[in-house]
């Protein structure tokens, strides 16, 4: 199996890693195949995520999907995170070998389930 | 990355080079075949008859019975199909631990008919000899247990498989790829009939293998064609490939006791050196009845992918116990038999060491693991949703 340097770069040093102590919105993803699982905590701020963080179970790419799609997600409306798709992740780790797209399947569910949950927490504030 | 360190043995060896100096002129100037009867094919049959003494020797057989293959596989192969003589009825006993050279043989053969009972094996990787006994039926054609686990070391009760075997006169099968030229292994004193064995596990080159045949034992051939090996294996033989494992098993009968003494002294400092420095790792197999090299590391709820994955951007080589195809990991079938729990199994990391494995390797190895699961269990996910 073959990784990109981008990919290799994010597993090694992984960003935004870690728990989130109150966030905004809370979601996870998993890939019943192999048990992967992504959990991302978003702080948002006037419906654009302003602070992401992580934490994941699993293979490499996994691991790099979520840092990579941390750093992806920083600023954007909580709105554009229901439509993540995967290959934008895939896209930004340059390529995913074809048995490990899971990884990014992944981690664009945690964030879908993320802006989701904040999405249900606003219908509530309203 | 300046250091390289290569702990994945039980996969393959590097080709030690005196066995490289033997082979090369059978490349090239002693490029005969062996059936011919002209001063060139009779420099070939020289050395593949001198090949097969010195396995022979190893292994205290008479050459005739060694018969060459194209490895560990085609060994399994020839071994569990032809002492279940072509396998269109009868019975054959094996475990649910055996290489899948072994194991899909079998599963072959009861796609034809041939009922197959799949020992389990208790928590450290060991089939009861009594279990072996009980499954014993009077159909009963073979017995095919594996003498050493690649995953996971544990070294099988052969002989007391084997005796079995004999009492009711069923031809014993043993796959030794794993263990063979690494540990002793006298075929007539373990009362087994049939023996497979590898040449790039021990130093020697990819692509030929052999069995050791106990004279007298029935079995058909699987390939057929002239009447090489005896007719048990029609083909030409590999000439550089047999002159190199019988240079290899040489030097494994000069080096094996000593090197087993030492590596076994470093394969422990691994372990309990992972084991001081990080919580919840396991060491699966057999603790004594143990090749003297290997070291299955099971790191509770960390992905082993990732970690050979952190240890090869390290330089270090291990392999996974767990593999990811399509994205669908399951453990082994060997960590499933010993019924190790699941959170174990993904993340267990064998590690096998060999020649060039110094202390210095493994002290660096420790050092990696405890960096590398650290940082991942560091980015586990932490209570539920």
């Amino acid at each position: 199996v073959k990784y990109s340097s981008v990919l290799i770069d994010h597993f090694l040093n992984p960003r935004n890693a870690g728990l989130m102590r109150d966030p905004d919105a809370v979601g996870q993803g998993e890939y019943e195949g192999c048990g992967d699982l992504a959990r991302f905590f978003l702080r948002v701020r006037e419906g654009q995520v302003g602070e992401v963080r992580f934490q994941a179970y699993g293979c490499g790419p996994t691991i790099a999907a979520a840092s990579v799609a941390s750093e992806l997600m920083g600023g954007r409306a909580v709105g554009d995170l229901l439509h993540v798709k995967p290959d934008e992740i895939e896209h930004a780790l340059d390529g995913l070998p074809e048995e490990r797209r899971h990884a990014a399947e992944v981690v664009a569910q945690a964030l879908r389930a993320a802006a989701q949950d904040w999405h249900q927490k606003e219908d509530h504030r309203v | 990355m300046s250091r390289r360190v290569y702990l994945d043995h039980n996969a393959s060896t590097p080709v030690h080079p005196e066995v490289v100096a033997e082979m090369l002129p059978y490349w090239t100037e002693r490029f005969g075949n062996p059936s011919s009867v002209h001063g060139f094919g009779r420099e070939a049959r020289d050395a593949v008859d001198t090949a097969r003494a010195r396995i022979a020797g190893f292994l205290r057989a008479a050459p005739e019975e060694i018969v060459f293959t194209s490895g560990g596989t085609e060994s399994d192969n020839l071994a569990v199909k032809g002492l279940a003589l072509g396998g269109a009825r009868g019975h054959l006993i094996t475990s649910q631990i055996e290489h899948h050279a072994v194991l899909r043989t079998c599963q072959a053969l009861e796609a034809g008919g041939l009922a197959v009972t799949y020992l389990p094996v208790d928590q450290h990787g060991l089939v009861d000899p009594d279990d072996v006994k009980r499954a014993i039926r009077p159909d009963t054609v073979a017995i095919s247990v594996m003498h050493a686990n690649s995953e996971i070391g544990t070294v099988q009760p052969v002989a007391a498989i084997g005796a079995i075997a004999r009492e009711h006169g069923i031809p014993f099968h043993v796959d030794a790829v794993q263990s063979f030229g690494k540990i002793a292994v006298d075929p007539a004193a373990l009362g087994i009939d049939v023996l497979s064995m590898s040449s790039h596990k021990i130093y020697g080159p990819k692509g030929i293998g052999a069995l050791y045949i106990r004279r007298g034992t029935r079995m058909v051939a699987i390939q057929h064609g002239g009447d090489h090996e005896r007719r048990r294996r029609a083909g030409t033989e590999n000439v550089p490939g047999i002159v190199g494992f019988g240079k290899a098993v040489e030097l494994r009968d000069r080096e094996m006791r000593p090197e087993a003494e030492r590596l076994q002294a470093l394969r422990d400092r691994l372990a309990d050196g992972v084991r001081a420095r990080l919580d919840d790792v396991r060491l699966v197999g057999h603790s004594v009845e143990r090749l003297p090299a290997t070291a299955n590391l099971a790191f509770r709820q960390v992905e082993s992918e990732s970690i050979v994955l952190g240890l090869d951007l390290k330089g270090v080589a291990v392999s996974a116990g767990s593999a990811c195809t399509a994205g669908h990991v399951e453990p082994s079938h060997v960590l499933a038999a010993v019924g190790l729990p699941v959170d174990w199994a993904m993340g267990a990391v064998r590690c096998s060491l060999g020649r060039s494995t110094t202390a210095e390797d493994v002290d660096y190895v420790i050092e990696c693991l405890e960096t590398v699961v650290g940082k991942l269990r560091r980015l586990l996910p932490t209570g539920s949703l």
